[in-house]
């Protein structure tokens, strides 16, 4: 026996799988009950045609009765459904133009949208993977006041992390970790790849179990030192090791440690970062202990980041303040180590907690919040986009006036018209969202990969999460487009549209869709104007002399990894390696270095005789080099020489200084010949052999830096990198080089080579980006202001195709009725795009600080952009003029 | 006299009522409810069948092809063990209801 409620399923499933059929055995029924009744009728010697007519009137319309039983089979709204389907898939096939102008505005709209949405989720909203609830789960950063100055910091010290896990009772959990670039694997394997190092207590707050073997214990992880044991991450395991399940109790080399591999953390999980997945995690207390013995002790190295889990029930607040507490107790206890420490007064400790994504945490930079500020003017286009295609159905609503008049009059429900309205908004939605996925994936790489944020943001940018959101939207978009003309028709005066043929009351202005024309105008003409700035500004950048050649230079970078080298001893490897790199086929020059533009700059005292206080005037910045330093990387000597192969120990020092220095220290004197002491004013004196052209050093600016440069074999310290010229583009010869010099590096050591235009490209990038997102949203914004003028232009002219025709009879010529089509474009264009003007003017004194080299101002750009608004407004303008010249009078006339 | 109009909902009653006594075809039990009724009920034909496969989705009667009295292939109902459970509640119901209303028309 069936319960109710199944067995009604199942008779509706069957009606709905087996239509025919149902529909068959009902024919037969009544067909049956008809002939039942006529017999009884001819009983009574009633005629057999009479009989049967009176058994028809008996019972009832047989449709009527089908309709009937369909309504309780529940089959009408699908019939209902697939009928408003097929209808709409017809009317959109009629207006191929109309159909892709909406399908194509949707689409640019909810995939900027979309694809924006995936990098924001990721840096504001998506927990990482696999945490166990998320939501009572908080970072701390520590706050402080430092010579006068609030900092929020959220590298705690191992000592910290302990004092405020035992220090505070609202939490349950805490753990602490850094994944980091370290290096990984020996030899020509040897490379930096990305570390968990992670307390033990990490594991724990994950609902992770080991694809492999186990993760490790707290007892494995207890300072000084603690286990050398590893867990791969799952991603690693598959590509190293080829997910080999006999790797257990093998060694990886991470860092300066040798590791044995325990387990293999489940794949999917990646820690606390989203993103790239670690290789490899280990025990903060066995990559620690080999530093030293102390560090678990004292408060010098601040680089844990900390995360606790609040107890059921306890407030952010409270936990905050409990927090805090502990922290302010932990102040006094490294101030009770290290009397230099501010007193609590002036130091104003306090704890901070954050959700887990980064993009929300309290020292969130700009980093974090471009995305969002980009985000919210996707927003905007994807309003404006809906507003578009609101406003063409609407159009189209009221070109089918009569149309929808007539079905009301035939009795069709408003229901049914409203529900026919809003599958074909959906409809165009769909295939809009479909269209906006492409495009919202493509928006989404190429964001990560202009923002070089392709690690922190993880591969596969399009996922559920936003394959979901493009869903939703659709649906709100769909929604929209269909219910706006549908409340419009609905809504009619039935008789007066019925009576009115489109020629009643001819060309109504439509003043919102004006309006809302006029907007998109603006804002295209401002995001191409901010476009055109920083495009500006990006050529700018790259026009500015840096003072070296870093098209043709590769950088090189020894990593001793741990190994303790002598001076001596590592002055040898790297002549060695010097003369190793020159031996690459290819390579022109190579010279030693201590420090690489815009990543890492050293300095020492200098003492110059006749001057009071030398650092007054810095700061200097040193570069240590080899001979043949200045040809290699490209700067020029301006007076005097370079540092030579006569620079040699024991030989007079020498040093040569840039330009600026030389400005700086000896104003109007010749810099050559000048002593200059480096370090104490007991150190002999080096001599200025030449002066080098200035060079951009710590940022891209015009402030001209001051550089010195010393001879390698004439300091005591020794370098640890290495520029190499190379012919044809740097980023060729990174690996032949890296091949070449890794051969000559003792033990686990290795080196790290990269294109000298990495360095640049990295402070150029805010540019870049901002270039790039501006013009990309600025073009969005055009194409969709070209579309909502076409479709409010070419409304007009439909609705004036009566007076045109009256006008063509009267003798206008065609370029008379062109023009006029094309001044109604042109108006509506130069409206906005005055406004638009305006808005960037108006937003000018927030974007100058970004720009470089360019007024915020520059009337070049408002020209070109204005040129671009004008032409692609006569464009969109162009076809519904040709129309409107093609209308043929007698056609026009006769109509309606 | 003139014929009375079903109040709601009552012929789902009647049907079940019907079908208790053996399984009928649809014209059939149009054809019982009148006789039975003397006349006196007009059981719209048309709502018949929207009212018996309401029934039958509901699992209260059955339905199966089977010949009729004169041979013709027909749709039969029968009365499921749930339906009996339900007319029986329903009689329960009228019963009470026409008690109620009879009490509160002869009130003085």
């Amino acid at each position: 026996m069936l319960g109710r409620p199944l067995s009604e399923l199942l008779h509706r499933v069957r009606a709905i799988l087996r239509r025919e059929a149902v529909e068959r055995e009902l024919d037969e029924e009544l067909r049956f009950h008809l002939e039942r009744e006529a017999q009884t009728y001819m009983r009574a010697g009633v005629p057999r045609l009479e009989a049967e007519r009176r058994a028809r009137i008996a019972l009832g319309g047989v449709e009527r009765i089908k309709d009937d039983d369909r309504d309780t089979r529940g089959v009408a709204f699908l019939d209902a459904l697939a009928q408003d389907l097929r209808y709409a898939v017809r009317t959109l096939r009629l207006t191929p133009g109309f159909t892709l102008a909406v399908i194509i505005t949707l689409g640019l709209g909810i995939g900027a949208t979309a694809g924006i949405f995936s990098v924001i989720d990721r840096l504001m909203f998506r927990p990482p993977a696999m945490l166990h609830d998320p939501g009572t789960v908080s970072r701390i950063y520590k706050q402080y006041d430092f010579r006068g100055r609030e900092r929020i910091d959220g590298s705690l010290e191992y000592r910290r992390y302990l004092d405020i896990s035992q220090w505070t009772s609202s939490f349950s959990q805490a753990a602490a970790y850094q994944d980091a670039s370290i290096a990984v694997g020996v030899g020509q394997d040897a490379g930096e790849m990305l570390v968990g190092r992670a307390t033990a207590s990490l594991f724990s707050f994950f609902d992770a179990r080991p694809a492999l073997g186990r993760f490790y214990s707290a007892s494995e992880d207890t300072p000084p030192t603690g286990a050398f044991v590893a867990v791969l991450g799952y991603p690693y395991w598959q590509s190293r090791y080829g997910g080999r399940r006999d790797i257990l109790g093998s060694t990886i080399h991470i860092g300066a440690g040798t590791y044995a591999i325990i387990g293999v953390a489940p794949k999917g999980f990646a820690g606390m970062e989203i993103g790239e997945t670690p290789v490899a995690w280990i025990p903060v207390s066995a990559y620690a202990g080999l530093r030293n013995h102390t560090w678990a002790d004292n408060y010098n190295w601040g680089w844990l980041n900390t995360i606790v889990r609040r107890k059921p029930g306890v407030s952010v607040a409270s936990a905050t303040a409990d927090a805090t507490t502990a922290y302010r107790r932990s102040w006094q206890a490294e101030r009770a180590m290290d009397p230099s420490v501010a007193p609590l007064e002036v130091g104003r400790p306090a704890a901070l907690l954050a959700p887990t994504p980064l993009g929300r945490a309290p020292d969130a930079g700009a980093a974090g919040r471009i995305p969002i500020w980009v985000g919210a003017v996707a927003l905007v286009t994807l309003i404006v986009a809906g507003a578009n295609v609101a406003g063409l159905m609407l159009a189209r609503a009221f070109r089918r006036r009569r149309e929808i008049a007539l079905r009301l009059a035939l009795g069709v429900g408003r229901g049914r018209l409203v529900g026919q309205l809003l599958t074909e908004g959906l409809l165009l939605a769909s295939a809009g969202g479909l269209t906006g996925l492409g495009i919202g994936w493509g928006v989404a790489s190429a964001f990560s990969r202009l923002y070089d944020q392709s690690e922190t943001l993880g591969g596969g940018l399009v996922d559920g999460r936003t394959i979901v959101f493009c869903a939703v939207v659709t649906l709100l978009a769909g929604i929209a487009t269909g219910l706006a003309p549908a409340l419009a028709g609905a809504r009619g005066d039935l008789a007066a549209a019925l009576k009115a043929g489109a020629r009643e009351g001819t060309y109504q202005r439509s003043r919102a869709r004006t309006a809302l024309v006029i907007v998109q105008g603006a804002l295209s003409t401002a995001l191409l104007i901010a476009a055109g700035l920083f495009v500006r500004s990006f050529a700018n950048v790259r026009a500015l002399p840096l003072g070296y050649d870093v098209d043709h230079t590769v950088v090189v970078e020894v990593n001793l990894r741990g190994m303790r080298l002598s001076h001596d001893e590592q002055k040898t490897l790297m002549r060695r390696l010097t003369d190793e790199a020159v031996t690459v086929p290819g390579v022109q020059g190579a010279s030693q270095m201590v420090s690489i533009p815009f990543a890492s700059f050293e300095g020492t005292g200098l003492v110059v005789p006749g001057i009071d206080s030398v650092q007054r005037l810095g700061p200097f910045l040193l570069q240590i080099v080899s001979p043949g330093f200045f040809r290699t990387v490209g700067t020029r000597i301006l007076a005097g020489r370079p540092i030579d192969s006569t620079d040699r120990h024991g030989a007079p020092l020498s040093i040569v200084v840039s330009a600026e220095m030389a400005r700086r220290l000896w104003p109007g004197r010749s810099a050559l010949g000048k002593c200059v002491k480096v370090g104490e004013a007991s150190t002999p004196c080096s001599t200025v052999v030449g002066v080098a052209e200035n060079t951009i050093t710590r940022g891209i600016s015009h402030d001209a830096e001051a550089n010195y440069y010393l001879a390698a074999d004439q300091v005591d310290r020794p370098t640890y990198g290495l520029y190499v010229r190379v012919v044809g583009r740097g980023a060729d010869y990174v690996e032949p080089v890296r091949r070449q010099l890794q051969s000559v590096m003792p033990g686990v050591s290795y080196v790290r080579v990269m294109p000298f235009t990495n360095m640049v490209g990295g402070a150029e990038q805010s540019w870049q980006v901002g270039a790039t997102m501006f013009t990309a949203l600025g073009i969005l914004a055009l194409v969709l202001a070209a579309i909502g003028i076409y479709s409010v232009i070419a409304y007009n002219v439909t609705q004036r195709t009566h007076e045109i025709g009256v006008r063509i009879a009267l003798g206008a010529r065609v370029a008379n009725l062109t023009g006029l089509v094309l001044r109604d474009g042109l108006r509506l264009g130069v409206i906005g795009m005055g406004i638009g003007i305006v808005l960037a003017l108006v937003a000018s004194r927030w974007l100058s600080p970004l720009l470089f080299d360019v007024s915020p101002r520059d009337p070049a750009v408002v020209l070109v952009v204005a040129g671009v608004l004008v032409g692609v407004t006569c464009l969109a303008s162009a076809m519904p003029a040709a129309r409107a010249a093609r209308v043929d009078p007698n056609v026009a006339l006769r109509a309606d | 006299m003139d014929r009375l109009d079903l109040p709601q909902g009552t012929l789902d009653l009647l049907i079940l009522k019907a079908l208790s006594l053996q399984p009928q075809h649809g014209w059939a039990i149009s054809e019982r409810l009148r006789q039975v009724s003397r006349a006196m009920l007009d059981v719209p034909q048309g709502s018949l069948y929207p009212a018996l496969h309401r029934l039958e989705r509901r699992g209260w009667i059955k339905a199966s092809w089977g010949p009729s009295d004169n041979n013709r292939h027909a749709k039969f109902y029968e009365l499921t063990r749930a339906g009996r459970k339900q007319l029986g509640a329903e009689m329960d119901a009228w019963q009470k209801l026409t008690t109620a209303v009879s009490l509160v028309l002869e009130m003085q």
